[in-house]
């Protein structure tokens, strides 16, 4: 059953919303990283939504797949820096580290 | 042509040897200071045996000029001359002869003195400027030595400053001087202005009689009042005797008075018959009235001031009736005779002092009613004092009677045969002769003859250094020196003073006064045990109160009101204007803390505002900055699709 690819980039659109209030509002380090892997989804429902304009094409899936390897990759390294964050700075609320400020 | 460069030589060692004393005794190290009476008196021996070679090269009636120029004013050359005429001739060993002897009395009298550098030194100041006014050919010149022996003259009278007497009489003397000297100045400005020239020669050779030489020639004569102490300026005179006794006599009795009468004397062409009348009026009725004063003074130095303002009215008296001969006759003579008496004095005084020390009695030790007696004491000093005194008074085979009879013989001359009111200033002389006598008799009466007052038994003559300078004088006062006929001068002094007045009927008219005095003198003194004084001309008419009520009171007055004015009117304006100008400075202050710095500190903080609310972005937050992220992105893409 083939979904219509406007419905799927509406639900994409609504997954990139969500990821990106999450990202902003959460006071956690680790939320932010979760809001992060929903933005990277909403790109992946987005790849494999336009593959369906090219039906024997499999190039949308593959993306799809690569950003998904990334995605881990990039999860593991983003948790090992929180976790230094939190040993240095004793704590994960993105708003109290703040030395970028000056 | 050697001849000239020997006088040259004599001329510079007479002016420049008291120069040069008064330099070394001033800077010599405190602890040779007992070299500085020996070296003073080197120096002044040196400048007398100059003058005296001068007096004896020279030719009488011959003028010698050694010139050099001073500085220059655009294309006027101001010549500072030396010039040797037959008045300076006479005047240079007079002033640095009786300067020597005066030089050596002070070695004695002033021994243990502790201002003794100051003293050497100031007299050999004082000498310099004398002889700088004798030979100076020119008025701006003699003007300057005139003022310098007033300064010199002020600190030797105040040499013992720690008196307040002595303070004050040197004040006295320099304020007097100055009142004079302004006339002075006034005088040589208004000769400078008419002649445009200031040497004598010049303004001397001016033949035609203006009316401007009136004026000048009294204002000229006003500094005379003031140097040489005449009426109504001579007060100071008697209060310089709180001076040192050598000092008295050097200045206020030798020479430095009686540079007023010099001065007259050489300028005496330029006094028109007006203005000679004001002179001789001056002179006579100073002569009268100091002799006066004289008769009854305690002080013997007071006494002697007096006689000195008298028989200075008496050389102006004689330039003033036109025989300016007579003037620089008398001068002479009287510096040595007046020299003489001042030494005695001063030797008196230096034997009773050293007298009541012995024995701690502290009387006034110039009083003469506490001598007496002391012809067996002080033989030396009675034989020279009365010789002295028998020269002042006038007796004849002494000088002073043939130079008084000098000047009475030309008041006689100028008076004329009939009758007018010139015979008031003639008799006026004659008088005053006669009461100098008297004065002189009652003198010499109450300090050597009469009864002893049991006071003086331990005093003993002075040290032989006092005794000589006095012996000499003293022999300067007898006849023979200046003329071999005893009644009428006949010999050298002529050809360098002038032709000299002579009347045979003077010559028994003035033995005659002065035979008068001395029996009337008698008569009033020798019953006397103490002398009498009438405390009104004691004190010269009360003429210092007069003058401190006429003058000094008013000034004070006028001060106040001044004072009072300043302090209303000119206080006031000053601090209204102050205060106006403190105001508008704060108006001033507001509007630059307000509206200037207010215009500044607005833009500052505008721009601190801008800054703080962009700052607030940069706050480090990472959410904040990816909220930004996206709304840029999505204004960004707002603007691009739509």
């Amino acid at each position: 059953m083939m979904f219509p690819a406007e419905h799927l980039l509406y639900l994409s659109a609504l997954l990139f919303s969500v990821g990106m209030m999450v990202m902003i509002v959460k006071q956690n380090t680790i939320m932010m990283l979760l809001g992060i892997e929903l933005l990277l989804n909403a790109a992946n429902l987005n790849l494999v939504a336009f593959n369906q304009l090219h039906p024997g094409l499999l190039t949308g899936q593959m993306f799809a797949l690569f950003v998904i390897v990334v995605a881990v990759s990039e999860a593991a390294i983003g948790l090992a820096i929180v976790l230094r964050v939190y040993k240095y700075y004793q704590t994960s609320v993105p708003g109290e580290v703040n030395e970028l400020k000056d | 042509m050697e001849n000239t460069l020997l006088l040259n030589w004599f001329i510079e060692l007479a002016l420049l040897a008291p120069l040069a004393s008064f330099i070394v005794c001033f800077f010599i190290p405190d602890r040779y200071s007992w070299a500085v009476p020996i070296l003073a008196n080197l120096f002044l021996l040196i400048s007398a045996i100059s003058s005296f070679c001068i007096f004896l090269t020279m030719p009488a009636h011959e003028t010698y000029l050694l010139q050099f120029d001073w500085f220059r004013m655009h294309d006027y050359t101001l010549q500072a001359n030396l010039e040797l005429n037959r008045l300076s001739v006479i005047m240079l060993p007079l002033v640095s002869g009786i300067s020597f002897l005066i030089h050596l009395y002070s070695i004695g009298y002033m021994a243990g003195d502790s201002g003794i550098k100051r003293y050497f030194a100031m007299l050999g100041f004082f000498t310099f400027s004398m002889l700088g006014i004798v030979l100076s050919d020119n008025l701006l010149l003699i003007f300057i030595f005139w003022e310098l022996v007033g300064f010199s003259s002020y600190l030797l009278i105040g040499h013992w400053k720690e008196k307040p007497e002595a303070a004050k009489a040197a004040q006295k003397a320099f304020l007097f001087n100055r009142i004079g000297d302004a006339g002075f100045l006034v005088g040589v400005m208004i000769i400078w202005s008419n002649t445009q020239t200031l040497n004598l020669n010049d303004i001397l050779s001016v033949k035609e009689i203006a009316s401007w030489q009136t004026i000048a020639s009294l204002c000229i004569f006003c500094g005379v009042i003031g140097k040489s102490a005449q009426l109504p300026l001579f007060t100071w005179l008697p209060d310089a005797m709180e001076g040192p006794t050598p000092v008295s006599a050097l200045i206020h009795a030798a020479t430095m008075v009686a540079a007023g009468v010099f001065l007259l004397a050489r300028i005496f062409s330029l006094f028109t018959p007006v203005a000679l009348i004001i002179v001789a009026i001056t002179g006579s009725l100073t002569a009268f009235l100091a002799a006066l004063f004289a008769l009854h003074q305690f002080d013997i130095k007071k006494i002697l001031a007096y006689s000195t303002i008298s028989q200075l009215g008496f050389m102006i008296t004689a330039v003033g009736t036109g025989s300016e001969s007579a003037a620089m006759f008398h001068l002479v003579t009287h510096a040595c005779f007046k020299a003489c008496l001042f030494l005695g004095a001063g030797s008196i005084i230096h034997a009773l002092h050293q007298a009541q020390q012995q024995t701690h009695q502290s009387n006034d030790v110039q009083d003469i009613r506490t001598m007496g007696g002391l012809r067996k004491k002080l033989p030396i000093t009675f034989l020279t004092f009365l010789l002295a005194a028998a020269s002042l008074s006038g007796i004849p085979f002494f000088t002073g009677f043939l130079s008084k009879d000098s000047v009475i013989g030309g008041a006689l001359t100028w008076g004329g045969q009939e009758f007018s009111w010139k015979l008031i200033i003639l008799m006026m002389v004659v008088a005053t002769s006669f009461i100098t006598t008297l004065y002189s008799f009652r003198m010499v009466w109450y300090v050597f003859l009469a009864k002893e007052n049991g006071e003086t038994a331990t005093v003993v003559e002075s040290p032989w250094i006092m005794r000589l300078p006095m012996l000499i004088l003293a022999l300067f006062s007898i006849w023979l020196v200046v003329s071999w006929n005893p009644f009428m001068v006949t010999g050298w002094v002529s050809t360098f003073v002038g032709k000299l007045p002579h009347h045979n009927f003077t010559t028994i008219l003035s033995t005659g006064v002065v035979s008068l005095g001395l029996a009337a003198g008698w008569l009033l003194y020798a019953r006397q045990s103490a002398p009498k004084s009438a405390l009104f001309l004691q004190r010269a008419f009360n003429l210092d109160s007069i003058y401190k009520k006429l003058f000094g009171q008013p000034t004070l007055h006028l001060a106040t009101a001044l004072k009072r004015i300043d302090r209303h009117w000119i206080d006031g304006v000053l601090h209204f204007v102050a205060f106006s100008n403190a105001s508008f400075a704060h108006l001033v202050a507001w509007f630059d803390r307000h509206i200037i710095d207010g215009s500044v500190n607005t833009i500052a903080w505008t721009a601190g505002l801008v800054g703080t609310f962009t700052r607030s972005f940069q706050n480090g937050k990472i959410q904040l900055y990816i909220f930004w992220a996206v709304a840029g992105l999505i204004i960004f893409l707002f603007f691009l699709l739509i």
